[in-house]
């Protein structure tokens, strides 16, 4: 048995990193996950649980093949919680296929960071384990390597998908912005012409009033 | 993001849309009834678990519980 573990700080908020995760992938800084399933989910006291399916592609060399199969999709069960009160997200996998061989226990945590509540502090833990292939140790040791190796990857991953969030968030600012600014002229338009309009009353009713004036002197004269 | 059914890839990113938008607008803002999607989350459900039962794959194996049960494999104690 092997285990491994990490930590990783995002320069964003915890809201950010828990909506980013949600929506990894597809990703191409890890496009061996293929696809992912939610088979289970519901909000129990405020908590969302989550059951997922998640399949990827593997290739292995040659000589491993012969000694694990030649499967090529793999699957894996992962079940979360997301807390949004105590601002905390927990994801947990485990290995479907290779079962009889291989276990790989994945933990994912993100929690706000200790020290600076604005970011967000990433927990990594795998343990694996393989028994009945030769070479167990040697085996454990690649893919404890490939794991360490993979966990770069998912970072640069949830990096990319932050960055594409945030800009989506600019866009939205930005068609709003263009939503007020074309609601100001709209109303710069409605006042202009409402102004034009009143002159074009208080003109024509100073004109009707000249013209009653006009026609009460006229009949002034007339009555003469 | 694809699903194990081919059949349900259209039906998974309607939920997955539906999902995004609920999670960062009602749920992380503390309004965690989440009926706004389940429509959608049904049609998509029925999808894999038909798609699952084609394929072989065991819905039991994927729901057994990970979190919180002794079956999970705990590191070994430090003596």
């Amino acid at each position: 048995m092997k285990i491994w573990t990490s930590e990783h700080t995002f320069n964003h908020p915890w809201e950010t990193v828990a909506t980013a995760a949600w929506r990894k992938y597809p990703n191409p800084h890890n496009p061996a996950v293929i696809g992912t399933d939610v088979v289970e989910r519901k909000v129990v006291d405020g908590v969302l649980h989550t059951q997922r399916l998640v399949s990827s592609i593997w290739y292995f060399p040659k000589w491993a093949q012969a000694l694990i199969g030649s499967a090529k999709v793999c699957y894996a069960a992962e079940h979360s919680e997301v807390n949004p009160s105590a601002r905390h997200m927990i994801l947990k996998t485990i290995n479907l296929t290779f079962c009889r061989h291989i276990a790989v226990n994945e933990t994912l945590k993100y929690t706000p960071h200790p020290s600076d509540p604005s970011k967000t502090l990433l927990t990594q833990e795998a343990v694996v384990t393989v028994q009945g292939v030769p070479l167990t140790n040697y085996m454990e040791d690649i893919l404890t390597n490939k794991i360490s190796n993979n966990a770069g990857k998912g970072r640069q991953a949830m990096e990319y998908v932050i960055t594409k969030i945030n800009d989506e968030v600019k866009d939205l600012s930005r068609s709003t912005d263009e939503i007020l600014l074309n609601t100001k002229k709209s109303f710069d338009d409605l006042t202009t012409s409402a102004k034009k309009s009143m002159d074009d009353i208080s003109q024509k009713a100073k004109k009707s009033l000249d013209d009653i004036q006009h026609i009460k002197i006229n009949g002034n004269f007339s009555e003469c | 993001m694809d699903s194990i059914g081919a059949a349900c890839h259209e039906l998974k990113k309607q939920y997955d849309d539906c999902f995004n938008l609920w999670f960062s607008e009602h749920f992380l803002r503390g309004r965690t009834n989440d009926s706004m999607c389940a429509s959608l989350f049904k049609t998509y459900q029925d999808c894999v678990k038909k798609a699952m039962k084609e394929q072989n794959l065991d819905l039991d194996e994927v729901k057994k519980d990970l979190l919180g049960t002794s079956q999970e494999k705990k590191p070994p104690q430090k003596s």
